[in-house]
């Protein structure tokens, strides 16, 4: 029961020998990158019965912020460029140490253009947005204390 | 529904991203269409809502988890429908955020250099030209289902949707090692892509396997994906695919590969990615200071698909149940079924073999031991002898979880 499901295909077999393989030049520092072309890209190449059609999207822009908050002004200004707040906004309920040594990864390992400065800020922000989780109803409950609008204020 | 979803749902939606709902249905997170625009991952302590996205290129209804750079998840109920998972539905993850969005594939080329005879620059429709070969196999996230990992990690949260299978038709890496002659002294091969760091100086993503694992005729460059070429969100032109090994493996985008005559110490490999060296990968948590290593092969996990957590159905003496399985880096032997919390166990019908390295349809008659909620579970065994454990993992960044899972109804 175990039999590969792999094999050679019956079609657009040549021989490896057939292949004509262009050598580059000396061996540089890294490969030059294929630059994204702005004109609409020509159509593809095509061997062996399979066609691979150049391809040109578009993707979703991202403008979400942060939700207001004591510091938001800070961390709207240094933590959405690489990526979407809700890659912060979705995490669990993290305690001030564990927001701290995220900070400290972005800025040390994927070199976060963060001045140390704000670093306690944008903790204190992720903190106290974080020690909301998980008190949903003992929140509607206290009638719309927080400092996060509520729900029904967000729209599109 | 917690007030701090709904804000996430609006922070993470915005309004162009719900493609097909439009625009002033926004709205709709406050009121009772919520249901419809919103998946509910159902995470322990949450954050759990999600909403769901038709907008963007290539891809249908996907549970949105970022837009950039994308982090879109597989809604549970579209691996019910087949073993494959159509290209429209399979998930998406990047790392970092300079992805091109233009691909001239006439000008396309695959570098092959370091310690080789002869470097080698490959264009498309040379690769297209090589000896094919065509395999079914599973592509699933290291950190798929850290989202249910108690105590919770950071990271991606992902429920169990950030896998997928697919028919892979592409060429052997093996036979571009060999085109490009593998010098004595070499140990391993590294992957590189066309998607780059935000920052300078930034860790580039990059991904490599040893040297005979690189060159044992399994691992492939794929160019087409169940029958068409990937879209660009899942890797266009080609892609690296590592049967029976995680996905951070798969380099997307692949345009490099360069042979070395040492480890790679780059940060994706010597530093990301890394498990504790224990069995089932598993810790204490909080625990620190074991010894890691780079994650590497899949283990086997298996789903309910046939119903979802909560949902209500008639109450009968036995009902059908079915789901999909995975056996890891071998194949499915067996799949068990309980309605009981796992005392009970009964033996569930394989669907067809597509492959050891492919999702596999199981289908069971279970008995229901009373009316009322119920938990229902099952339980694959890989043809390697490696069964599903019934208790969780722990592990800092969330990798691996593969315990037997449980699927809750209602039986009125
Ligand atoms: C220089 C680019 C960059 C900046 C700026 C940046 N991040 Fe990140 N962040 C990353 C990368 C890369 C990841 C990993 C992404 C992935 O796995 O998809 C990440 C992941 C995360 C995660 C997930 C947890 C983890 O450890 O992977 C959180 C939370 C996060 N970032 C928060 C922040 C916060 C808060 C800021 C502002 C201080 C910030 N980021 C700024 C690059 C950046």
């Amino acid at each position: 029961m175990t039999t590969p499901s792999f094999g050679t295909l019956s079609f657009g077999i040549v021989g490896l020998a057939a292949l004509v393989l262009v050598a580059i030049g000396p061996p540089g520092p890294r490969p030059v990158r294929t630059d994204p072309v702005a004109a609409s890209p020509p159509p593809g190449v095509s061997a062996g019965g399979f066609t691979i059609s150049s391809t040109s999207v578009d993707l979703p822009i991202d403008d979400g912020v942060y939700p207001d908050g004591p510091h938001a002004d800070v961390i709207n200004a240094n933590c959405t460029s690489c990526h979407s707040a809700s890659m912060a906004l979705t995490q669990p309920r993290l305690s001030a140490e564990q927001w701290m040594a995220i900070v400290k990864k972005m800025r040390e390992t994927y070199k976060a253009p963060v001045v140390e400065t704000d670093v306690p800020a944008i903790a204190a922000y992720l903190t106290a947005m974080s020690g909301r989780l998980g008190r949903g109803s003992l929140d509607d409950a206290s009638g719309h204390t927080s400092s996060q609008p509520a729900g029904k204020d967000v729209t599109g | 529904m917690d007030r701090f979803d709904t804000l996430l749902a609006h922070a993470t939606s915005r309004r162009r991203l719900l493609g097909g709902i439009g625009i002033g249905s926004a709205a709709a997170f406050a009121g009772p269409g919520l249901a419809e625009t919103l998946a509910n991952l159902a995470l322990p302590g949450g954050p759990s809502e999600r909403p769901i996205t038709n907008a963007f290129p290539g891809k249908g209804s996907m549970i949105l988890q970022r837009i950039h750079p994308p982090l879109l998840e597989t809604p549970i109920e579209v691996f019910d429908q087949d073993v494959f998972t159509p290209n429209d539905r399979f998930f998406v993850r990047w790392h970092w955020a300079e992805i091109p969005t233009s691909i001239d594939a006439t000008t396309y080329r695959l570098t092959v250099r370091g310690h080789v005879a002869r470097q080698l620059s490959i264009s498309l429709e040379e690769l297209l030209r090589l000896p094919r070969v065509e395999m079914a196999a599973v592509n699933q996230c290291s950190g798929n289902s850290r989202g249910l990992f108690e105590p919770r990690v950071p990271g991606a949260q992902w429920r169990h949707g950030a896998m997928g299978n697919a028919k892979w038709l592409g060429v052997r890496l093996r036979d571009l090692l060999d085109l490009a002659g593998i010098k004595p002294g070499a140990v391993t091969v590294r992957f590189g892509a066309l998607d780059q760091p935000v920052v300078a100086g930034a860790p580039d993503f990059g991904k490599s396997l040893g040297i005979d694992h690189a060159r044992d005729g399994d691992v492939m460059i794929a160019f087409g994906m169940n029958g068409e070429q990937l879209p660009l969100l899942n890797g266009f032109p080609i892609r690296l695919i590592v049967p029976g090994w995680y996905s951070t493996y798969w380099v997307k985008m692949l345009n490099d590969i360069e042979v070395l005559p040492g480890p790679d110490d780059e940060y994706w490999m010597a530093k990301a990615y890394k498990v504790p060296a224990t069995p089932g990968a598993n810790v204490a948590p909080g625990a620190k200071n074991y010894p890691a290593v780079p994650i590497s092969r899949m283990v086997p996990r298996s789903w309910i698909t046939s119903l979802s957590e909560d949902q209500t159905i008639a109450f009968e003496a036995a009902i059908p149940l079915g789901g999909i399985a995975m056996g890891g880096d071998a194949g499915v032997a067996r799949v068990d079924v309980s309605a009981d919390g796992g005392h009970t166990w009964y033996k569930s019908v394989l669907g067809p073999d597509q492959g050891k390295y492919s999702f596999r349809r199981w289908d069971a008659r279970v008995p229901l031991p009373r009316r009322g909620r119920v938990a229902l579970m099952s339980r694959c065994t890989s043809t390697s002898g490696v069964t599903q454990p019934m208790k969780p993992i722990w592990n800092p960044g969330g990798f691996m979880r593969a315990n037997v899972e449980t699927t809750h109804i209602i039986a009125a």
